[in-house]
């Protein structure tokens, strides 16, 4: 498995889920403020939905990829990144479909929450990939020779 | 009742179209962006450290619309 990759997906997940606890406080406050306390729990809810179901991608990844030995062309990693969205989306629509009638739950701030989540998970995808370096696995001319000479 | 309204009559809630809706665009999507990297990878194999992490920013956004797409649907028809 390359190192690199390693190192981003574990880093976008940890942004991540400071990102998300930032945006619970962020939340909370504002969900508290305009509507109360089913505002503070709608939030929270809604945050924890967005950081479950988008760090899910990114750690599906790092297990496919530990699954297959590193390979991307394998079954094992697409089954369980393709596998994981899958799941993924049919417990999100079960999850939402049980909520949205709680007496506990004010759909508008859950909706705000989920929707700043999910765009600033994305956000900080971007900043980390863009900020990272990945190396390309080419054989330098020369290097089965240095090889064999040890 | 005439033949026009038997026709235009819908029974049961509507809003079930709208999933059906958000999941056409992300499935297509998703579909392309895997496809296009298993075929990357195939032809140049020494990629596929950066094209697994632009893979994966390509199921991100994706699916982003998607969340927002199934979210939309239910909360707006929350009573």
């Amino acid at each position: 498995m390359n190192p690199a990759n390693n190192r981003i997906f574990t880093r976008i997940l940890r942004l991540g889920s400071l990102l998300a606890l930032g945006i619970a406080v962020v939340g909370c406050l504002v969900g508290g403020l305009t509507v109360g306390a089913t505002g503070v729990t709608s939030a929270l809810v809604g945050t924890a939905l967005a950081l479950v179901f988008t760090g899910m991608t990114a750690a599906s990844i790092l297990i496919g990829l530990r699954a297959s030995g590193g390979s991307l062309l394998s079954g094992a990693f697409f089954g369980i990144v393709l596998g994981g969205w899958l799941l993924k989306f049919i417990v999100f629509l079960v999850i939402v479909v049980l909520l949205k009638d709680q007496p506990w739950v004010n759909t508008l701030v859950m909706f705000l929450s989920i929707v700043v989540g999910v765009v600033g998970s994305l956000v900080v995808d971007v900043v980390v990939i863009t900020r990272s370096r990945v190396g390309i696995d080419v054989a330098l001319p020369g290097a089965e020779r240095a090889n064999s000479d040890k | 009742m005439d033949a026009t309204t038997v026709l235009a009559a819908i029974n049961g809630n509507i809003a079930t179209v709208g999933y059906g809706l958000a999941a056409i665009g992300p499935a297509i999507g998703v579909g392309i962006v895997v496809g296009k990297t298993i075929e990357s990878v195939a032809r140049q194999p020494e990629l596929q450290g950066r094209l697994t992490v632009l893979m994966y920013i390509g199921i991100a956004f994706t699916e982003a619309l998607a969340f927002i797409g199934i979210a939309t649907y239910f909360i707006f028809t929350a009573k």
